[in-house]
């Protein structure tokens, strides 16, 4: 379980988060969206122990993330793929297996594993020779060499061709199942959306909005109805033979429905269509700008 | 720090290093070891003459000066017969005759054969028989410390009196042997026991036993004696520093390309601490050095006492890197830092080593021991001590303020070094008391450049060595005092105000002044007995009540510390202002102290 309270970040004058407060329970996967320069990796490098708060807590399993016992129990990947690249894939995974106190053969088991099922067939050549792609996915190999409880991916597929992406939110998605506590960030918010259990929008170091993405939208989200009609009601465009308008609120069906049948016509089919999360990050990021 | 995880980084860090140099490379690098390893029992083993065949003499096989020539190496026995001209002949010799020609080399050429003629008849009068007739005169050098009074040689002349060069001419108890012994000292210090051969010289004789030579005596024709210089020890022990330039530069790639594009981040999210990763990526370096010392040490006769002294060499070069390391924006600033740390570390370890045999200032390198060492000479354990101990704590305190910054907000963004600096001297000030701590720890930094300043000031006159060397001693002190408080102030870990600044002061002035007790060291090897020693280490000793001795310093350093800290909490320019008045204060005492007591 994570827990973070009035956490706060200031590098010199530049307020990086500005008091942010969220718990994620054991086997969620959170998400945490927002713009460049939200705050999302300072806030990630925080409960990751990487860097200092300026003020406010954070408790990963009930430790402090600078305690190498939490250590060993953490999985993170940056947002870039710092690998030592005179290294081969095996030798790189190897070296933090080591670290992490892996004996061998799991080490081996566990490497084997992951480098499988990331589809990387290429193992003994120095990593320096590798694709973008690649390298995100030994990277994404080595923050599982200690099988860790916790996971926190810092744009795990960002900057992917779009099968090495698809390769990376299915994966995401299958740690998912095997009940590891997972907090990522994302610019791409269909990988947000296809894995999460709860989001939190930040901007400009805070989180205005925060939830399942049913709440969210609820909250923060349309819903529009789409409504068609035999007859032409004030507002409504013509589109193939029958007339159509998009309305907000159920209200303004009923008012449809009533004018149609005024002019003996009535409403043939209303569809309804709720915000994408897209939508609704770009609602509670406006409205925290105009805020 | 966990040696289990810190052996795994070190072991790592060699195969990655190995891994990352080509076959060529390897090659090429072994290459050049077998030649370095070829070439330095070669050197040994040849008295090099690089004026051999210089001068061309024209001489018959028949003349007297013709086995004169052939023995000089300078000289070149050529066909009297050739022009005297340059190029075929720089000097003819018709039987006694010497035709020198109106050049320059051909004047030189004239002086090489006339020591060359005293060099062989020196050497045909040694086989005289009758050893008085053949030398009237003969010399007995005793070489004393510089700072002694009876500083010069002891004349031991037959007729009884010293030379005039103002030498006790007494023959001390320890003194000349064998030829003389009956002087009165006349136009020396006057002697307590004037009795000759017994008596004590004319002052006090400093306990210095550093080098080969002193206390010890050379007798023999004035034109035998030449001045003590362990050149082959020193070249020897220089042999030492020459490996410690390339691992250097290897372990500060090491270091800066773990910041290059974020490839050590990794690293501080795992289990290893901090001092782990520094310590791991550091040991293998190291124990290089150390592999590379031994190597030397076995080639050219060294032992373990030569190895023991130039470890804490090695160790203190990497610290330096590593700092530098962490600080350096890019290779290219890296490698210009590197080459100032070499330099300067080179030049600490090797110039006070020159003196090895003749002065005591040479007792600040552990390049000395290395020298006495070669030289078979005794190293009693103050004096060990007293060589390695501030480099040793010197780079134990550089790679805990490179630890200090070893982390992510550090190492990954590009901010001015100056800010960097602050950073580190900040980072590890967690409470009022660390900054008591680390003003303390600072202590060998002082040491070290305090004796560093004194060797290369010492060779001034004293009337303008030791008020500059006075001067620099409070700056060194001052900003030691001041600079983390200042740091602290910056980074928002103190309240600025003057109650904080003032508090602040008096510990680290208290700090100072306890750790300043390190200074005893000095004794150790009869440092203070030298004027400008006592100039630099302990102005307030001499002649003080035991109160006084205590108090003034604890006055001093909390007054000054206090000013500069007061400086410090308010901004830069105002920190710089009271270090600068502080300094003044420190200098106004020492000279006062000074210039009371002298």
């Amino acid at each position: 379980m994570i827990v973070v309270e009035g956490l706060r970040k200031r590098y010199g004058d530049v307020a990086a988060v500005r008091g942010v407060d969220f718990e994620i329970e054991s086997g969620e996967v959170f998400g945490l969206v927002g713009p460049n320069g939200a705050g999302k990796t300072s806030t990630l490098k925080m409960l990751a122990g990487l860097v200092e708060p300026s003020d406010g807590s954070v408790q990963v399993n009930g430790l402090d993330p600078g305690d190498p016992e939490m250590r060993k129990r953490l999985g993170f990947l940056p947002e870039e793929s710092p690998l030592y690249e005179e290294m081969t894939p095996r030798s790189y995974l190897e070296f933090f297996a080591d670290l992490y106190d892996v004996p061998d053969a799991v080490a081996d088991e566990r490497i084997g594993s992951a480098l499988d099922r990331l589809d990387l067939e290429v193992r003994d050549r120095p990593v320096g020779d590798f694709s973008k792609g690649m390298k995100r996915k030994v990277a994404i190999a080595r923050s599982l060499v200690n099988d860790p409880d916790v996971l926190i991916y810092d744009e795990p597929a960002s900057g992917l061709d779009p099968l090495t992406t698809n390769t990376v939110v299915e994966f995401t998605r299958e740690l998912a199942t095997r009940d590891k506590t997972i907090l990522f960030s994302a610019h791409d918010l269909y990988h947000v959306e296809s894995v999460c259990d709860r989001v939190a929008i930040m901007h400009e170091g805070q989180i205005p909005a925060l939830g399942t993405l049913e709440e969210i939208r609820e909250e923060h989200g349309d819903l529009e109805y789409r409504v068609y009609a035999d007859v032409k009601v004030d507002g409504m465009v013509q589109e193939g033979d029958r007339f159509v308008t998009v309305v907000e609120s159920m209200a303004e069906v009923e008012s449809i429905r009533e004018r149609a049948a005024a002019q003996d016509g009535s409403v043939i089919d209303i569809r309804t269509r709720e915000s994408s999360l897209e939508d609704v990050f770009l609602e509670v990021t406006d409205q925290a700008a105009r805020a | 720090m966990r040696a289990g995880q810190t052996l795994r980084i070190a072991r790592w860090e060699t195969l990655r290093s190995v891994g990352s140099v080509d076959r060529r490379t390897t090659i090429a690098l072994v290459a050049v070891l077998v030649f370095v390893a070829g070439l330095v029992p070669v050197l040994l083993t040849t008295t090099p003459t690089p004026g051999a065949g210089l001068y061309r003499v024209g001489v018959d096989a028949s003349s007297p000066y013709a086995a004169v020539i052939q023995e000089d190496p300078e000289l070149q026995a050529v066909d009297p017969d050739l022009p005297l001209e340059p190029g075929s002949m720089d000097v003819r010799v018709v039987g006694t005759a010497v035709y020198v020609p109106d050049t320059e080399k051909g004047r030189a050429a004239a002086g090489a054969l006339r020591e060359a003629i005293i060099t062989h008849n020196d050497a045909v009068m040694t086989q005289e028989d009758d050893q008085a007739a053949a030398f009237p005169v003969s010399v007995t050098l005793r070489y004393l410390p510089q700072a002694a009074p009876d500083i010069a040689g002891v004349g031991t002349g037959t007729d009884g009196t010293g030379p005039d060069t103002g030498a006790a001419g007494d023959g001390s108890d320890t003194g000349a042997a064998g030829t003389g012994g009956d002087g009165d000292g006349e136009s020396g210090q006057p002697s307590a026991e004037p009795d000759g051969g017994t008596g004590a010289a004319g002052g006090p004789i400093p306990s210095a036993p550093i080098g080969g030579i002193l206390g010890t005596t050379q007798t023999g024709t004035p034109s035998a004696i030449a001045p003590p210089f362990p050149l082959r020890s020193l070249l020897l022990a220089f042999l030492f520093l020459l490996p410690f330039n390339v691992v250097i530069q290897a372990y500060g790639s090491s270091v800066i390309a773990e910041r290059i594009n974020r490839r050590g981040e990794p690293l501080l999210v795992s289990p290893a601490t901090r001092a782990d990763i520094v310590i791991g990526k550091a040991l293998p370096y190291f124990l290089g050095s150390i592999a590379i010392t031994t190597v030397i040490a076995i080639g050219i006769g060294g032992g373990l006492l030569s190895i023991a002294a130039v470890a804490p060499i090695a160790a203190l070069f990497m610290a330096a890197t590593f700092v530098a390391g962490m600080l350096a924006r890019s290779y290219k600033e890296l490698t210009f830092v590197t080459v100032t740390i070499s330099v300067t570390l080179t030049g600490y370890a090797f110039i006070p080593a020159v003196f090895a045999e003749v002065h005591p200032i040479a007792a600040i390198s552990p390049l000395t021991l290395v020298v006495n060492d070669l030289q078979s000479v005794a190293v009693s354990p103050g004096e060990f001590v007293f060589a390695t101990l501030p480099v040793t704590l010197a780079a134990a305190v550089l790679f805990s303020l490179g630890i200090g910054i070893y982390r992510e907000e550090d190492m990954f963004t590009q901010r001015p070094l100056p800010q960097k600096a602050i950073d580190a001297l900040a980072a590890p000030l967690r409470s009022r008391l660390h900054v008591g701590l680390w003003t303390a720890l600072f202590i060998p930094f002082v040491l070290v450049l305090e004796l560093f300043a004194v060797a290369t000031l010492y060779i001034l006159p004293v009337s303008l060595s030791i008020p500059v060397l006075l001067g620099v001693v409070a700056l060194i002190e001052e900003v030691a005092k001041s600079v983390h408080v200042f740091a602290g102030f910056n980074r928002a870990r103190f309240p600025r105000t003057v109650r904080t600044g003032l508090v602040l002061g008096v510990i680290s002035g208290v700090g100072f002044f306890l750790a300043e007790k390190l200074l005893v060291i000095t004794q150790l090897v009869g440092l203070p007995d030298l004027e400008i020693g006592q100039a630099a280490f302990a102005p307030e000793v001499l002649g003080v009540t035991p109160a006084v001795l205590l108090l003034a310093p604890l006055v001093l350093h909390t007054t000054t510390a206090a000013i500069s800290a007061v400086g410090a909490q308010r901004s830069r320019i105002a920190y710089v202002m009271a270090l600068g008045v502080a300094s003044l204060v420190h200098l106004a005492y020492n000279l006062a102290v000074v210039m009371t007591l002298a």
